[in-house]
This record gives structure tokens, sequence and C-alpha cells, in this order.
């Protein structure tokens, strides 16, 4: 088992025993469903969005090399720097060389889930500059030294209490439980951030090939502040992103708000394509997009999971997840949590380490239901299951005992002996009070849990009864 | 930036170029309509701004029109007001005379301190109650870093839904003439504490778009 694994066990068992933890997803996921539910209803078909989505997706990633050239070629028209990189370090060492360059000492960030892949704010901070989130939960998570939650929503496990205590710590503010007075806290404090920093950092939520444009979507307008007022915007992404019209944002863009939150439309989708240009009155003077790969071509190359490159990064998978209500966006330990996570960081990160996240799944194929895009999450799951057991990452125990198991329900006669002896066995040990403890062979189930009663009878024999043989 | 300077690109490129000789799998069905259409313009955008918290007022000349902003104003506590340099909007507040000082686009962008920013805007979309806006409504800040946005935008502006507001930016070059182009629907919100919803995070906490039929 590797120390990932490990851990992950353990901060799992820890956060699905944590009432107020619960309490508070619960809490923010039944006001998601809401107004999913509620937004949904503004599409004449949702099926129709969803079809349309994928076939946008479907056509960048099938055809990514064409649309990326595209898209590169048109905002090095418009005076941008376009840099590939192949991996974290590559995509680091280059937005470290443009602040080096351009004298930057401190950097505004609008959401970015990429920043967070490769690391980034370590890096800058590394070399002195000092990097400050702008959107409202990712200042919240920042100031905790913790990495975001849920990557819609990075601060869904603090209540406003959790948030008022942070801010009169961290910022020296009044005790206050008036969201809209915490809100109006942040503001004025990210205020002087926006206007003094030298580079704003964005993502991408698309990047256009025929445009030559990146978009990012938010509601805050913090995306916004930190793209028109420094000096320097650098807009992060994956190879991944790209999408080829214009037009196609008529449906990816309400389709991502909906799944993402439910609204018809985010306030700000904003498109960028470039710096300032002659006759504009404001905006930066350098513009440069960084497309990161870090296993995406990869990922591209496994045929069977190469739809995985469609999501867009809603986090409808995540909400539906009922592995993640109970044990929380942290424990997952990777950057990408839920569905989306488990199957896209053991790819990224590699079987070996981080096979147990495509195993931490009742498979119950909520998150495919859900997905805008049709990505078909809970299959990638057990392809990854059956690629971590081929590459033989499991260990001897497991294996001899698999083995044991297919021998003994490979004949009917076998699996009712052995389905005989094991419920004798356990009415017994059951039956001497021993239920839960380190001799209940079910221990790992029962030690939470109460045992049902194990029946006399088997399935076959009540049905032999019932309905005469065969 | 030269090719020397990222040899990545060609490898990654390589690696993409395999992989695409291959046809991944697609998730067949058909699509049918997605959204519904606008039969009535005028009265979608202005039932969408109710919903997403943009105060929109129709007006009928540019008198009513300059009342109008005035109005708003008015409700605005003391300082400048950034405008957008442009005939129209010369025509409309120029002549205001409630003494507060007004910083025209023409000499650079908006105080951080504006109380409110005046603008046009390229598009309204009724489908959603949007404002379309580019850096060249007053520079990319006058539309966000203001309490109070007041658009004023005219009724031959406004499209039925965002299918035609796309093909409205390729007809009229709105992406390729400009570095910035953004669709503003709704004032600045966050929910990110409790789902609570909470008006004007970063950018304006006002929306309020003045639209002359006339």
């Amino acid at each position: 088992m590797s120390a990932a694994s490990q851990e992950f066990l353990r901060q799992a068992a820890q956060k699905s025993a944590d009432l107020v933890h619960r309490g508070i997803v619960r809490w923010n996921i039944d006001q998601y469903d809401t107004g999913v539910g509620k937004g949904k209803t503004r599409f004449a078909d949702w099926e129709s969005a969803r079809q349309r989505c994928h076939d946008i997706k479907w056509e960048a990633v099938n055809h990514l090399d064409k649309y990326l050239l595209q898209f590169e070629q048109k905002v090095k028209e418009n005076g941008g720097h376009v840099f590939w990189a192949e991996t974290s370090e590559e995509a680091r060492q280059y937005i470290c060389e443009v602040a080096a360059h351009g004298h930057v000492k401190k950097v505004v960030k609008s959401k970015s889930m990429v920043s967070e892949e490769i690391h980034l704010a370590a890096a800058l901070e590394k070399i002195g500059v000092e990097v400050v989130e702008t959107d409202l939960g990712e200042f919240i998570v920042q100031l905790r030294n913790e990495p975001p939650y849920h990557i819609v929503t990075p601060a869904m496990h603090l209540n406003r209490q959790q948030v008022s205590d942070l801010f009169k710590e961290k910022l020296g503010s009044a005790d206050t439980k008036d969201p809209q007075e915490l809100v109006a806290i942040a503001r004025r404090w990210l205020r002087k951030d926006f206007f003094s920093a030298e580079m704003g950092i964005s993502g991408a939520n698309f990047i256009v090939a025929d445009a030559g444009m990146v978009t990012i979507t938010t509601n805050e307008g913090n995306g916004r502040l930190s793209t028109s007022v420094p000096r320097i915007h650098v807009a992060l992404t994956g190879i991944e992103k790209v999408i080829p019209r214009l037009q196609d944002l008529a449906t990816l863009w309400p389709t991502l708000a909906t799944a993402g939150t439910g609204q018809p439309l985010t306030c700000y989708n904003t498109l960028m394509g470039g710096a300032r240009r002659g006759s504009e009155i404001d905006g930066p003077e350098e513009f440069h997009v960084v497309l990161v790969d870090n296993g995406r071509s990869q990922l591209l190359g496994n045929i069977e999971e190469r739809e995985v490159l469609h999501c867009i990064r809603c986090g409808a998978c995540i909400n539906a997840c009922p592995v993640f209500r109970n044990i929380g966006g942290h424990a997952y330990g990777v950057t990408y949590p839920g569905p989306i996570g488990s199957v896209l960081e053991p790819n990224l990160l590699g079987l070996k380490d981080y096979q147990h996240l495509s195993f931490a799944s009742s498979l119950c194929g909520a998150c495919t239901d859900v997905c805008p895009v049709h990505i078909e999450l809970h299959h990638h799951l057990l392809h990854n299951r059956r690629n971590a057991i081929h590459q033989g990452t499991h260990s001897a125990a497991e294996r001899i005992g698999m083995k044991i198991f297919r021998w003994m329900t490979m004949s009917a006669g076998r699996f009712s002996l052995f389905g005989s002896l094991g419920r004798t066995a356990l009415r017994t040990i059951h039956g001497m009070g021993l239920a839960g403890t380190t001799f209940d062979p079910m221990h790992a189930w029962t030690k939470d849990r109460e045992a049902p009663a194990i029946p006399r009878q088997s399935f076959r024999d009540l049905w032999r009864k019932q309905n005469g043989s065969r | 930036m030269a090719a020397a300077d990222n040899p990545s690109r060609e490898r990654i490129l390589a690696r993409i170029r395999a992989a695409v000789q291959t046809t991944g799998a697609h998730h067949a069905g058909k699509v049918g309509q997605i959204f519904a259409p606008v039969t009535n313009p005028l009265e979608r955008f202005q039932k969408e701004c109710v919903a997403n918290i943009t105060e929109c007022t129709v007006t009928s000349s540019t008198a009513t029109s300059a009342a109008a902003i005035a109005g708003v104003l008015a409700s605005l506590p003391p300082g400048e007001i950034f405008v957008q340099d442009s005939p129209d909007l010369r025509a409309l507040v120029g002549g205001f005379k409630d003494g507060r000082p007004l910083r025209w686009s023409s000499a650079g962008p908006p105080n951080e301190a504006s109380q409110a920013t005046i603008t046009l805007c390229e598009l309204l979309v009724a489908q959603t109650g949007s404002v379309l806006v580019s850096a060249a409504n007053g520079g990319r800040q006058a539309t966000v870093v203001a309490p109070a946005h007041i658009v004023f935008a005219k009724l031959d502006q406004l499209v039925p839904d965002l299918e035609t507001a796309m093909a409205r930016i390729y007809e009229r070059g709105i992406a390729s003439k400009n570095s910035y182009v953004c669709l503003i629907t709704g004032s600045s919100r966050t929910a990110d504490i409790e789902k609570i919803l909470i008006m004007g995070a970063h950018g304006p906490r006002r929306l309020i778009v003045v639209l002359q039929t006339g």
C-alpha cells in the first residue's frame, strides 16, 4: 500500500466521522442541487446541450494539434506569447522568468486549478514574489494555508464563523457573522493588491482557436481586475482546454454555468486575446499563454481514456459523488478531488501510488449521469482498476486471496459449500458476542456498524423451497 | 519566441499528432433545440434583468435617458464619475450640473475610487439579460472598477440570444478589433461562504442599463 493510499484511508476515516464537516458539506450540496434543478428547466432540452458540448469537445480533443496551432498563430499575430510546457517544472520556470524579467514583486491570481496542479505559488514565493489569491474562496484557503477543497467552491468546508475567526486572526478585522460584511472585508483588503500588483495570473475555462482568445468565467470580478490592471497577464491552462470556434461558447457558457452552480450564465464571461492595443485605454503590456501538457498528451494516446480530456471542470461530478460528500475534498490528497480526480490523477501521477482513488468508489454512476460532456466516469474508474491489476502493483496476499476466491466461486457446488461454512462460522462467532471485535472476520465492516443477523439458509435454499427446484 | 527557446513544443505536438492518428470514441446522439426561441426580445431582456439583478430602465428619448442617468447618479455618494468618451455620452451627461467631477476616458483609465462608470456597450442579449462590452467601451477597467456601472444602449443593439450575439461578434469583428471582450450578466456576486448570495464582491454592486427605444 502506497504512503498516499495510507494517508487517504486515515483522512477519509477521520473526515467521515466529523459531523460538523458533514453538515456543512451537506448544506452546500443541497443548495447546489436546488440551484441546478432550477437551472436545467431553462433549457428546452438539457440532453441536447450535453450532446452538443460533447460534440464540441470531441472535435477539439481529436484534432488537438490543429486547434492548438490555430490558437497559437492567432495569439502571436496579436503580439502575444505562447509557451508550451511539457512538465510542471517547465511551466513554473517560464512564469518565474517572466516575473523576474518584468521586475514583478506582487502577483494577483484569479482561480486556476492548473496553478495548483503545478504548485506555482510556492515557486514564485521562492524567488521573492508575493502571490495573492483573489477569488474569495481561494483567498480564504490561502489564509488557512490549505489547498482548495473543491474546484469550483474552494472554501466549501467552512462556515461563516470559521471565516470570521480567520479574518479576525489574519487581517485584524472585527468579529462579524454577517456574510455581507465578510465579503466587504475581503474586497477592501484585496483592492490595494489589484492596484499594486505588476502581474496577474489567470486560468482559462476555454481557449478559442478561431479567435486566438482565452476565456475565463467568474462571478466576483476578481478575474477581470487581475487581467485588466497589472502590467503583465499570464494565462495558464491545460492543452485540452482548446475549442474550435467562438460560436461554441453560445452553448458551452450556459451549460458550464448551469452544471457548475445552477446559474443561467456566470456573471462575467471574459475573452482576452492579447495585450493592450495601440488605441485602447488600458490593459496589460504583455500577454503570455502557458499551455501545460504535464501528462495530458500521454492520456490522449490512451484511446480508451482519451475522453477524460473533454472535462470542462464544472464540478458537477464532485457534487454528485456520495464518496465526496462523506470524506470531503482534502482527503483525496490531490489537486482534483471527486470522480474526475479519481479518474484523472492516477493517470497523471501514476497508478502505482494513486490507484486507490479509482478503488474508492461504489461505482454508482451518479458522476456519469450528471457530466455535461458525457464522460463515462465510472467506466474509467474500472479501466484504472483493471490497468492497476495488470501492472501487478497489488500485494501477493491479495493476489493469492483473489485466486482462492475465484476457485471457490467457479463451481456451484463449491460456492454452496463455502457459503454454508462461512454462514455457520459467522453465526457462531456473532452468537458468542464477538461481532465487531478483532475475532470477527467481518471486523472491517462491523467495527463501526451493527452486524445483521446471519440467516441459516442461503438465497438459493430459499428460492428452491419457494419455487421448487430450478 | 524562437523554436529553440521552447523545445517542448515540438515534443508535445509530436505526441499529440501520433495520438490523434486514431480517433476516439464518440458518444452518438441527436442535438435538438437547446433553448426555446426568444419571441419578444425586449420583454425577455427586462424579465432576465429582474432575475439576474440588473436595474433596467427603458426610455424613449435622449431627454428621458439623460433624466434616468441623472436619477441614478443622484442616488450615489459624492465622488468622481468616469464616462466613456463618445458623442452619445457627451450629449447625455456632458450637461450635468450636479457639481460632480466627470472623468472622460480620453483622459485615461478610471480612478480606483470612482463612484460610478458610464459606458456604451456592443450588444445586449435578451435570452440571458446580458451586456456585451469590449475594450472599446472605455477600456477594460471602465466596466468593472466602480461600485456602480451604468450602461447606455439603444434598442437596435438588442439581439435575441447567445447564438445571434456570437454571430454578431464575427460580423462586426468585435473579437478581432479588441483585445478584450466581456459578457456581463448581472452585477458582481459571490456565494463562496455557505452558498449565501452576496452582491458586490470585487466588481460593481449595481449594474444599471438605460435602454432607449426611440
